[in-house]
């Protein structure tokens, strides 16, 4: 504000002097210019000069300077928003690449459970495989054996009665019994035998 | 109300007796009426200050003047023109002002040559002042001698440089002020010419002229203004090389 002052006591004090040389000061060389045509009056240049140094200040403190403010907090508030759009754009591709990785390691997950659960689901059915072969080889084995047991019985029953059959029929030959020890085992020698040739 | 003002006008011209002699209270009534109407654009504008965007539209044309004559400064002084701008602001409204109010009035300051050479010495000592603080007032006198020249041609043509640069910066206030009143006073002195001639018609033809003046109000406060900048920027420039180097191609506000 001192400077305002300043200024403005000079610059009025200017006017006022130019208007009193304006008035009380005659240069002769004037004529001559205004006889080419130029009217100088340099009272009026003196006080021109007055009025100036005491619009410079006056114009550049009430109106320029908070022109000048205005627009440098309307440039720091459009750059402050341009920041922060600029850091939420940053935040955002953040968060999509961080949802991109998320979905990609839930989808590697995923492809590696369903790996899992096929190379599982394979094990087992190897196995039930095994276990199924195994069991049915056990049971036709089982089933060989009951057969061949049975077979073996049935040939222990034929050969018995084949005996018996033998015996009677040698007996009813013979006319007597012949249903001894040693007799039924020369018989049964002799299927045996038979058995074997055949 | 025109003849009115006409005769107030001759009554201020022929005031001090000559009919081409304009006082000094004349041009100080006139002045008032500039000031006055540059002082209520300045205090309408400076009401859309508060506003995020100026949507006033007096704020806006405002806020480009001072762009405008912030890109002109920085462009054509450098980037330390900045602080030129309150100055050329100054310039330009009372100019811009002024041409406007002759547009409307049969006289106005810068139809004046005095007032002209006011302002045109306000911008040689402005520059004079800004070139000796730049370059000290030995370096700045030195500026007006032109290149250093070797053994003899320095002896036979610096003076010869430094005499016709002497008076090619003091032609500079002649230029700006006859410049500025040439175009003012001889645009009213062609319409009142074409008037002279139609007058018997009672058309007053003169007006016709008044697009051109239009433009010439413009054009002739922004030459004032572009020219202050070469002038501040031929002195200063050299400073701005050496002292302000970080700043160089700093842009001005778009």
């Amino acid at each position: 504000m001192g400077r305002i002052l300043t200024f403005l006591v000079i610059g009025l004090g200017l006017m006022v002097g130019g208007v009193w040389f304006s008035h009380n000061v005659h240069l002769g060389f004037l004529d001559k210019v205004a006889e080419m045509g130029i009217p100088l009056d340099l009272g009026m240049t003196i006080a021109t000069i007055g009025v100036f140094l005491a619009l410079f200040p006056v114009i550049d403190t009430f109106y320029v300077k908070p022109l000048k403010e205005a627009i440098d907090s309307r440039n720091s508030e459009l750059e402050s928003t341009f920041t922060e759009a600029e850091n939420l754009k940053s935040e955002m591709g953040k968060m999509r690449s961080d949802y991109e990785k998320r979905l990609a390691d839930t989808e590697a997950n995923a492809r590696e459970q369903i790996q899992s659960s096929i190379k599982e689901a394979q094990n087992l059915r190897q196995t039930l495989l095994a276990e199924a072969t195994e069991k049915a080889d056990s049971m036709v084995k089982k089933a060989n054996e009951e057969i061949e047991a049975s077979r073996a019985k049935a040939l222990t029953d034929i050969r018995s009665q084949v005996v018996d059959l033998s015996l009677l029929a040698a007996e009813k030959v013979v006319g007597e019994n012949m249903n001894n020890d040693r007799n039924r085992k020369l018989v049964d020698d002799f299927i045996s035998t038979a058995e074997v040739s055949r | 109300m025109d003849s009115l003002l006409l005769n107030h006008a001759s009554r201020l011209a022929s005031a001090e007796g000559g009919e081409h002699t304009v006082t000094i209270a004349g041009v100080g009534v006139y002045l008032g009426v500039v000031l006055i109407a540059m002082f209520i654009y300045l205090s309408m504008a400076k009401k859309g200050f508060g506003q995020r965007v100026f949507k006033n539209f007096v704020t806006g044309t405002f806020e480009q003047l001072y762009l405008f004559l912030e890109n002109m400064a920085v462009n054509t002084i450098g980037s330390h023109g900045r602080k030129y701008v309150p100055m050329l602001v100054t310039f330009w409204l009372v100019i811009f002002f002024a041409n406007l109010v002759g547009l409307f009035f049969p006289l106005t300051p810068t139809a004046v040559v005095g007032f002209n050479l006011g302002m045109a010495l306000i911008v040689f000592g402005y520059v004079q002042y800004e070139g000796a603080r730049a370059n000290g007032v030995l370096g700045h006198i030195s500026h007006f001698a032109g290149p250093k020249l070797p053994g003899v041609l320095a002896v036979l043509i610096t003076p010869i440089i430094f005499c016709i640069e002497l008076v090619s910066e003091l032609m500079k206030n002649v230029s700006l002020t006859l410049r500025l009143y040439g175009n003012i006073h001889g645009g009213h002195q062609a319409v009142e010419a074409i008037n002279h001639l139609t007058e018997k018609f009672y058309i007053a033809a003169g007006e016709f002229l008044l697009p051109i003046k239009l433009l010439t109000v413009l054009v002739q406060a922004m030459i004032f203004c572009l020219l202050t900048c070469v002038y501040l920027g031929l002195v200063t420039g050299h400073h701005d090389d050496h002292e302000h180097g970080d700043g160089h191609g700093e842009a001005a506000h778009a």
